[in-house]
């Protein structure tokens, strides 16, 4: 068998599910792979069912056309976003380097197969999104037979273009990075600087092709997506594939992968091992001075240590701190561009005062805060040091409390710069803006409790790869999703009530609710402690 | 079969962990390098494993550069490291015949060759269960194992007694002999002076990344043990 395939094989073996259930005797560990496997199928059933519904709103309104479009774009910027933040340690700094590396394998066979790996676990995402988009365009546009399995074949492919773009950047920033003294500082902060120039660049890109004649919602979207299938040449190949049965489009995004591929492992295996002997490495200053040392409660201990977690791992820290980072640009922002200028471009100019949207500010900040709660993915993250806890003489309850302490020392002091930007660029009274904070401050709350509760029990050691609990993680997932959609929902909702109710009775409510939530989930936290 | 020379290496703000290190081990040789902790040991056994990335200097494996021509060098060695990170998720039998494949063992040899270390290792009734539930002895068996499964021409080891139960320790200095007496170049490290003194035939002992002394044990003991040896060497750095 060729080396790579068998590399590959390997890596897919020891992260499977399957291989654990078979050999382990630890119903424990069966136990909750068996409940993480049922928690994933719930998640991947609610992308499933969004991509079913937006087809059929397609259908209806006579636009099932844009759906290969729009499926085409929708994997390629899950596939590159999600690759970009997984990139630094799945591709690099990854726990069996050595192991790896002391083999016969060359250096791009290690970097390829650890990029098919990536490509194979995010897979099922991928599929989820094509295969029910490519179910709701067969009810609507009833193509030929001989779609379906061009349709699934070239699906397996489209992920691979961003995919491999977002590996190349990860590699690019690397590369600089290895340069620096301080490389995870500043391989954190270039991450930082490409993932916002990328959501730059898709406002910018959605800007360009909108028109403002345009009056139809939906007829927008039918020509942004055939707009964006100019730009971005693959999602128009596998439409044309789609749509015209074109083989040479399928040729050509097949061929264009394939040879991406060769082209960009080529160039990442010449410069692997010198960027990760540049990130494994710590330079060594042995001049140290013993100063005065700081006495810390334990639970201030705890949340010290988490801050040292989150500033010494740069996949740690860019998934953990992107939300904040964006919600202190989007204050900023506000703060430059103005509030109002700000809303009419995201909405398209619609005509409404964006002084309605006031009482939703605090979940407008909270979409972002709320991203991502490190409590979620911090008790996993302990994984073999969890020994160290363990045996010392602290309760869980406290250990709990020092990580859910941390989650609030980072999203505290974001949410409030934030809103209160937010609040000054929309001119919102001094007491809403007082209410707003003080919204902001239990959501918070609400998201470092919930956080910890789907950590604690959805916690994972044994992983391999520290990813695969900050990204890839039944807690973080469980956490995530349902967070992100539900909020959705209520920006909308404070929008719609708004316009009914006084906005600080609103907010006072809507306060209430959250605490209660928070209240009862820290409840839950440290019941779980007490098992 | 090892040969390393003027070989450096310094990490972010141009201090070196290993300045002009130049030694080599021949076929037959048990070289030990010893030296204190941050010494430089495990620096340079990661260059020579191809590892650790390197710009000054040159190492040598059975004629082939590390440099430019890794997998010729890694077909020839094995590795233990100090704290071997295995798969987890895999049994020991599944890793032990990943490392099989990739070095292209048959069937009926990398049978042989497993049931005996795993015999002799007394790992054989484990090799079934996931490496994740071994202890840190039983793991370091397992990278022990995988090691030999391909019967290299050099064999690296860094640290490979700690963790070892005193029978696996024999065991693995019974088994080190062995293969110096086939011709098999050894070259490791450690802390336990009293080992190097009995299994190594010649010794190196590195400090704050220079090599301070150097030969064969008769050269450098001089009469003495080695631990007076590495003593006054040091004192006298």
């Amino acid at each position: 068998m060729n080396n790579g395939w068998l590399l590959l094989r390997t890596l897919l073996l020891s992260t499977s599910w399957r291989n654990i259930l078979r050999f382990s005797g630890d119903k424990k560990k069966r136990r909750r792979i068996i409940g993480n496997a049922v928690g994933f199928a719930v998640v991947y059933a609610m992308l499933v069912a969004l991509c079913v519904a937006m087809c059929v709103g397609y259908g209806k309104f006579g636009i099932i056309g844009a759906a290969p479009v729009m499926c085409a774009l929708m994997i390629s910027a899950m596939a590159f976003f999600l690759t970009l933040f997984k990139t630094n340690g799945y591709l690099f700094h990854f726990r069996e380097y050595d192991m790896l590396m002391s083999l016969p394998f060359s250096s791009a066979t290690v970097a390829g197969c650890k990029f098919l790996y990536m490509y194979v676990k995010s897979l099922p995402w991928h599929m989820s999104i094509s295969l029910a988009m490519m179910i709701g365009y067969g009810w609507f546009a009833h193509p030929p037979v001989a779609v379906y399995p061009l349709w699934i074949a070239l699906s397996l492919f489209l992920p691979g273009i961003p995919m491999l773009a977002a590996a190349f950047l990860g590699f690019l920033i690397a590369r600089i990075s290895a340069g620096f003294k301080r490389t995870n500082i500043v391989q954190t902060v270039l991450t930082f600087i490409f993932v916002i120039f990328c959501f730059s660049l898709r406002f910018i890109i959605e800007d360009i092709f909108r028109n403002d004649k345009v009056q139809s919602t939906l007829l927008l979207a039918s020509q942004l997506t055939g707009g964006a299938a100019k730009v971005y040449l693959p999602a128009g190949w596998f439409a044309d594939a789609i749509t015209k049965t074109s083989v040479s489009d399928a040729l050509l995004l097949v061929g264009v992968t394939m040879l991406l591929f060769t082209a960009v492992f080529a160039i990442v295996g010449r410069s692997y091992r010198n960027i990760n002997s540049a990130l494994k490495s710590h330079a060594a200053a042995k001049n140290y001075r013993m100063t005065a040392q700081r006495k810390r409660s334990v639970i201030h201990a705890i949340a010290h240590k988490e801050f040292r977690r989150l500033m010494g791992s740069t996949a740690y820290m860019v998934n953990g701190a992107m939300g904040e980072v964006l919600a202190a640009l989007l204050g900023l922002g506000t703060l430059i561009i103005g509030f109002d200028r700000i809303v009419k471009t995201v909405t398209n100019g619609a005509p409404f005062q964006s002084s309605i949207l006031q009482p939703a500010i605090p979940f407008i900040v909270y979409f972002f805060i709320g991203m991502m709660s490190t409590t979620a993915c911090s008790p996993s993250l302990e994984g073999k040091n969890y020994w160290i806890l363990q045996s010392l003489p602290i309760e869980k309850k406290a250990v709990y409390q020092g990580k859910m302490l941390f989650n609030m020392w980072l999203t505290v002091p974001f949410m409030a710069f934030s809103t209160l930007c937010l609040c000054v660029s929309a001119r919102v009274p001094a007491l809403n803006t007082a209410l707003y904070l003080l919204l902001g401050v239990a959501l918070c709350a609400f998201s470092t409790a919930w956080g910890c509760v789907c950590g604690v029990r959805h916690m994972r050691l044994d992983w391999e790869n520290e990813i695969e609990v900050i990204k890839q993680g039944a807690a973080v997932a469980i956490y995530l999703l349902p967070n992100m959609f539900v909020v959705m929902g209520l920006v909308v909702l404070m929008v719609v009530l708004g316009m009914r109710m006084d906005h600080r009775l609103l907010t006072l409510i809507m306060t209430l609710i959250a605490g209660t939530l928070a209240a009862l989930s820290y409840a839950r936290v440290m019941a779980l402690a007490k098992k | 079969m090892l040969e390393i020379r003027n070989y450096s290496k310094s990490y972010g703000g141009g201090k070196k962990a290993v300045d002009d290190v130049s030694l080599s081990v021949m076929g037959g040789d048990i070289f030990g390098f010893i030296g204190h902790n941050g010494a430089g040991k495990s620096t340079t056994i990661r260059a020579v494993v191809g590892v650790l990335d390197f710009t000054e200097g040159e190492i040598t494996i059975d004629g082939h550069s590390v440099k430019h021509e890794p997998i010729a060098c890694k077909r020839v060695t094995a590795y233990i490291p100090d704290n071997p990170d295995l798969y987890e998720n895999l049994t020991g039998i599944q890793y032990l015949n990943f490392i099989a494949d990739v070095f292209g063992i048959g069937a009926a040899e990398r049978e042989a060759r497993i049931k005996k270390y795993a015999d002799l290792f007394e790992i054989t009734d484990a090799l079934g269960d996931l490496i994740g539930s071994y202890s840190h002895g039983m793991k370091q068996k397992a990278a022990i194992i995988s090691a030999l499964i391909h019967e290299p021409k050099l064999l690296v080891l860094d640290e490979p007694f700690v963790g070892l139960d005193p029978k696996a320790t024999f065991t693995l200095k019974e088994i080190m002999r062995e293969m110096c007496q086939k011709g098999t170049a050894i070259f490791f490290s450690t802390h336990v002076l009293d080992v190097a003194e009995k299994l190594c035939n010649k010794v190196a002992i590195i400090k704050h990344g220079r090599i301070i002394a150097s030969g064969t044990m008769e050269e450098l003991t001089e009469g003495h043990s080695l631990e007076e040896a590495f003593l006054e060497a040091d004192g006298n750095e």
